[in-house]
């Protein structure tokens, strides 16, 4: 718990300090220091929660999972929003790979396809289209209100980050009713130690982990089965959104010109 | 695994709600508003793939793809807005639109 608060401070520290702010540089040593001091304490709480079984997975989730979270400072500190759009492609990429770890294969792939390959290529389109000065503009040098925006994020980090800690660690918040129970059934709940018999007779559950056993097939006749209606909603919501894109991209400025 | 995953989809969501606060380009702005979801899309799968009891069910993985389909909208029909504002004020700037009086 101590660590964790740690954490949530040094990180606060180091987002706010590594917010772009005019022209003054960040020091970069001090920056570095906290990037690592942050980084150590983070896999320490990966590595040693105790939820359910250390598998040997767990190394790759912790490095992918550090990946993602400096991908994403990345994306919100970068003064260049080309590098933000592409540091957000590796957030994807680690991401997917997290999704992987959870055999959501298809979801993986869907997400690299859809997010790194569509999303992100429409974004550096726009980004193209608008960015027309040379050399940083002083919009992306400075940021709005860094210290508050920093301290409510980590504040409800804190919160958010402090709860699922002390559902998962027994007694780690000492007037919480919650605790126990739920870590305990968490950890009886790891597939692992489910029966594998109950596991394939319903179309609704994941296979057992092993080759060939691919969730796609299943994951689609669920959504075309308990999902139907929401899947159709999908698609009409994705029309509407794109008639809605294309008749405001469209739309004539003449007549709303202002005046200068 | 649970546990780690679920932290690691607050960060993502809390780091995106601080971008989306402090940065003040209107594509930054909405690039925030991905990284959130994708916090979301972790925490989902996480949901189905470890859940509190029972067996792992495909729910989340669901979810997850319906959220896809939606972000997508988001991001099309945002930037969409985008573009129509920077023709209107020749500016990504978040402060050049603080006003929204029609003058």
């Amino acid at each position: 718990m101590l660590l964790l608060t740690l954490l949530v401070v040094v990180g606060g520290i180091g987002l706010y300090m590594a917010m772009p702010r005019g022209r003054t540089a960040p020091a970069r040593g001090v920056l570095a220091l906290l990037a690592l001091a942050a980084g150590a304490m983070l896999v320490a709480i990966l590595i040693n929660l105790p939820s359910g079984i250390v598998t040997p997975a767990r190394p790759t989730m912790v490095a992918l999972s550090a990946l993602a979270l400096l991908a994403a400072v990345r994306v919100v500190t970068h003064s260049r929003p080309v590098y933000s759009a592409l540091y957000f492609v590796l957030l994807v990429l680690a991401n997917a790979g997290l999704l992987l770890l959870m055999q959501a294969e298809f979801l993986a792939t869907g997400l690299v396809i859809i997010y790194a390959g569509a999303i992100l290529v429409t974004y550096i389109f726009v980004i193209m289209l608008a960015q027309q000065t040379t050399g940083k503009a002083a919009y992306d040098t400075e940021s709005r209100e860094p210290l508050l925006g920093c301290f409510a994020g980590f504040l409800l980090l804190a919160v958010l980050a402090g709860g699922i800690y002390g559902a998962a660690v027994p007694g780690s918040l000492e007037r919480s009713g919650t605790g126990g129970p739920l870590a305990a059934e968490a950890i009886d709940a790891q597939p692992d130690l489910a029966p594998t018999a109950a596991l394939l007779s319903d179309v609704n559950r994941l296979s057992e982990p092993g080759p060939g056993h691919g969730t796609t097939e299943r994951l689609g006749t669920h959504l075309l089965t308990s999902y139907f209606l929401a899947m159709e909603l999908a698609g009409v919501l994705l029309l509407a959104a794109m008639v809605g894109a294309i008749a405001i991209a469209r739309r004539q400025l003449s007549a709303m010109e202002p005046a200068a | 695994m649970l546990i780690p995953l679920v932290l690691v989809g607050a960060a993502l969501f809390a780091l995106g709600l601080i971008g989306f606060v402090t940065r003040r380009n209107l594509i930054i702005i909405f690039l925030c508003t991905e990284l959130m979801f994708q916090g979301i899309v972790l925490n989902l799968a996480a949901f189905g793939r470890y859940p509190l009891s029972g067996s792992p069910t495909l729910d989340g993985q669901a979810f997850a793809i319906f959220l896809l389909a939606i972000a997508a909208s988001e991001a099309a029909l945002g930037l969409a807005l985008v573009v129509l504002l920077y023709r209107y004020r020749g500016t990504l700037d978040a402060n050049a639109y603080k006003v929204l009086k029609d003058s």
